[in-house]
């Protein structure tokens, strides 16, 4: 990802975009976090935030007609937030004005003509940056109509209190008694701003042509002027303030030779990208003022507790992955840009970018199609290119995927046919975790169809996921070459992520989901459940509409009830395996888990077998289709989900039994320690579960125990063994007990002992 | 500073040679890195012990960082 991608990332995350009320204050007065403050009651903070984007506070947020509240998305459910009622009873009730900030004095002048408030904001601005200002104003004091106001909405006292604020920054006020823009006084000044809207305008008005709309800039160089002047105007106090602003920031601009449009804030006139969902907003009404003088404080708060809150989030909302980094993928995409641009030190953002499902939800949710899938899966592929993809990232997927790919892979025509009418892929975790449905499955293909060949292999998911692209070609151009050897019949996808995986990568092979597939043909005996089930749509059926529509039908054939669950069709969640999120950040996997499973009361339905498994961890009853279709005789909402030892067991016996089919017996011999007598407590079985350990692993150490690297306890003759297998070295902790070995714990390191390659 | 991971209990034999175990340095590897740590080492072939609690505490984390490095 380079600079330019980083900012197209960004640009597509509305997060931050302002709400609307805030994008509808010409000032950018920023009312959530307003209301948000007001709503704790916290008349100090509030008032902060008011100070922020406010000129003159105390004034301002007195007077202010509101605009923002015609742009509030409260304003359909139940009336706007009413903006500037709090903000009244802040400025009324709070703490005076904090100190100003002032820049650090400059030496060009500034003339200001006008004492009404589109004048008094253009000096409070410049004298803010630190700019000599002269303020000439008719009467004796400076304030225009301000000071015709009664004293419930402007108390003397406090345009007293922000005139001498201003005078603290380095205004200096001069009474005159005519605004003439040929004063003499004004021969000095490098720029002048000509408020429009204060006593004696009329006079001043007649002189001057119509300023440029966003700049304010008159004909003359360095000659601006803003403020409304007709009294009757409906947000006149608002609009000369801003205008006031608007050309301060001009003369800021003029005064330092820039130009006075070039990458300029405009202003927004209530337009913001940020998208608020509200379905579940119920309307509310207004909270009216019992007295005369606005708002009491218990008033107040209710009021501002109407605040949505406006924000965007709709897919943090439903991803626990998303939510769990406590922020939202505009800032995800720049610590991922950063991750990538470290050179020396640690890659903190690693495990973040390995522990996204890839399953692709935020798409579906975000009203402007971030997909966090494709950003993950870039920088994967890239820090895999870059070699500094941790090597323990994927490692336990990827040693199964190859083993799945190469030892227990087989392809073959139905029993006794030469060429094949359909070619049936269970995918290697439904081989794995269901291999006696699986074959079961596959007699009934072969009833329904007898040319229907068997296909047992990895479809490469695991490789892509990694990011590993030249692994996934490997795989993906062997996988080719079988099929085509077998005359490139239709294959039968059983699994949604070998489907969607083919579709992508191997556009050529046709797939055919085994779901739709089944629909249209004689059912077996099936057996439907007596309580209604959720289905619960694995993350890669999210697009494949087809199939999720057959499970549907097949569950309605055989007379399944189902019971409908939120997050499901397109919207549908990962079970925490997908993107190998599991092997990255097994912790994070499990709560994806926990709440995919805590979304449904019903007991769930899904048609990918691992799934099934990791939903049935949780605790939640959940039934794979194959249950309702295949009801073998075991309670199969009970089973509990398969080891990854049996995972690998299940493959073996399912390749075993299926080349019985043809007559093959399985090559004898075995691997190393398969006929050593094993005892693995549950307990000590649940770690190595934990820690990825394999039986096969414990009898591949065992089967060399003695040779090298095997210690005796002296006292317990408890017996420690070393060995290595591929990149990992395992350690098997038992006592012997005539030929039975009693495990008691294995542990396993990456680091190698002595020398690099191994001990 | 000397990284030093011998456990309490040394009553440790190595199965091949018939030797008791002895605190002895050896070097450990990882992805281009060399660490030099005393551990109970055979003193006859200089098969290693890795014990568990140093297997996935100590020598996990130090894993872990340089993978992130
Ligand atoms: S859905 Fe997520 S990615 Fe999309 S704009 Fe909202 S917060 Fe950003
Ligand atoms: S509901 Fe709150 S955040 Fe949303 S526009 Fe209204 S005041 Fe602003
Ligand atoms: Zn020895």
């Amino acid at each position: 990802m380079d600079q330019q991608e980083l900012h197209r990332w960004e640009g597509r995350c509305i997060q931050e975009e302002p709400p609307a009320c805030r994008a509808g204050c010409p000032l950018g007065v920023d009312g959530r976090l307003f209301s948000q403050a007001m709503k704790r009651h916290d008349l100090a903070a509030a008032r902060l935030v008011l100070e922020k984007s406010m000129p003159l506070a105390g004034i301002v947020g007195r007077l202010c007609e509101a605009p923002c509240e015609g742009f509030c998305i409260r304003k359909d459910f139940g009336g706007a937030v009413a903006l500037g009622d709090l903000e009244r009873y802040c400025l009324g009730a709070g703490p005076g004005r904090g100190k100003g900030l002032r820049l650090p004095g400059r030496d060009k002048r500034v003339a200001v003509l006008g004492g009404g408030p589109s004048g008094l904001v253009a000096a409070f601005e410049l004298a803010r940056k630190g700019y000599p200002v002269d303020l000439y104003h008719l009467g004796a004091q400076p304030g225009g109509w301000l000071r015709t106001l009664p004293e419930t909405r402007l108390p003397a006292a406090v345009l007293d209190e922000e005139l001498r604020f201003l005078h603290s920054l380095g205004v200096t006020f001069h009474a005159v008694p005519d605004l003439d823009p040929g004063l003499p006084a004004l021969a000095g000044t490098e720029a002048c701003y000509l408020g429009r809207d204060g006593d004696g305008a009329i006079a001043l008005l007649a002189t001057l042509s119509a300023p440029d709309e966003v700049t304010f800039a008159l004909e003359r160089p360095g000659t601006f002027a803003g403020g409304i002047a007709a009294g009757d105007h409906p947000q006149r106090l608002i609009l000369s303030v801003s205008q006031g602003r608007e050309a301060a920031v001009s003369i800021d601009r003029y005064l330092q030779g820039a130009s006075l449009t070039a990458s300029r804030v405009l202003l927004r006139h209530g337009r913001t990208e940020l998208y608020t969902d509200t379905t579940a907003v119920t309307p509310q009404p207004r909270v009216a003022a019992a007295g005369h003088g606005g708002y009491s404080g218990d008033e107040a708060t209710r009021e501002a507790s109407r605040c949505l809150h406006c924000q965007c989030l709709e897919c943090v909302k439903h991803c626990v992955y998303l939510a769990e980094y406590g922020a939202y993928p505009k800032v995800y995409a720049r610590r991922i840009y950063n991750n990538s641009a470290i050179v020396k030190g640690i890659h903190q953002a690693n495990r973040f970018i390995n522990g996204c499902s890839l399953c692709d939800q935020c798409r579906a949710l975000c009203p402007n199609d971030f997909s966090m899938a494709e950003l993950c899966l870039d920088a994967r592929r890239q820090m895999v290119r870059e070699k500094r993809m941790p090597p323990s990232a994927h490692w336990f997927a990827i040693s199964e995927m190859r083993a799945a790919a190469s030892e227990t892979a087989l392809i073959r025509h139905a029993p006794a046919q030469k060429t094949s009418r359909w070619l049936f892929f269970p995918g290697c975790q439904l081989a794995g975790i269901r291999p006696a449905q699986t074959l079961a499955l596959y007699r009934h293909l072969l009833a329904l169809d007898d040319r229907t060949g068997l296909w047992l292999d990895c479809c490469g998911a695991p490789a892509h996921w990694a990011g590993r692209e030249e692994e996934l070609a490997a795989m993906l151009a062997r996988l080719k070459a079988l099929w085509q050897e077998m005359g490139e019949p239709p294959v039968l996808v059983a699994c949604s992520s070998c489907r969607k995986l083919f579709g992508e990568q191997l556009p050529e092979v046709t797939t055919v989901s085994l779901w739709s597939y089944l629909r249209h043909k004689p059912l077996p005996p099936a057996r439907a459940t007596t309580v209604p089930l959720a289905i619960s749509d694995p993350c890669s059926a999210r697009h494949d509409t087809e199939t999720r529509q057959a499970v549907r039908d097949l569950a309605a054939a055989i007379g399944q009830e189902l019971s409908p669950l939120a997050m499901s069709g397109e919207l549908t969640e990962c079970c925490g395996y997908g993107g190998l999120m599991d092997n990255a950040d097994p912790a994070l996997a499990a709560k994806v888990a926990r709440a995919r499973a805590a979304q449904s009361e019903a007991p769930l339905l899904t048609y990918c077998a691992m799934c099934r498994d990791r939903l049935a961890t949780t605790g939640q009853m959940t039934l794979h289709l194959l249950d309702l279709l295949f009801p073998g005789d075991a309670d199969a909402a009970s089973l509990p989900p398969a080891s990854l030892s049996s995972r690998r067991e299940g493959r073996r016996s399912l390749a075993a039994d299926a080349g019985r089919l043809h007559g093959e017996e399985p090559a004898g011999g075995g691997r190393p320690g398969d006929d050593l007598l094993l005892a693995i407590a549950a307990d000590v079985a649940a770690r190595l579960e934990e820690r990825r350990i394999l039986v096969e692993d414990i009898r591949h150490v065992l089967s060399a125990a003695g040779r090298s690297s095997s210690f005796t306890h002296r006292g317990s003759r408890r017996r420690l063994a070393a060995g290595r297998r591929g990149e990992v070295t395992f350690w098997v902790s038992y006592r012997l007990e005539g030929s039975v070995h009693h495990i008691d714990g294995a542990w396993s390191h990456r680091m190698t002992i002595g020398t690099e390659d191994g001990p | 500073m000397k990284l030093s991971f011998i456990p309490e209990d040394m009553d440790w034999v190595c199965e091949p040679c018939g030797l008791a175990l002895q605190p002895g340095m050896a070097e450990l590897f990882y992805l281009g890195n060399v660490f030099r740590v005393e551990l109970p080492m055979c003193p006859g072939c200089g098969a290693v012990l890795i014990g568990e609690e140093l297997a996935t505490g100590k020598m996990l984390q130090v894993e872990q960082l340089l993978e992130d490095k």
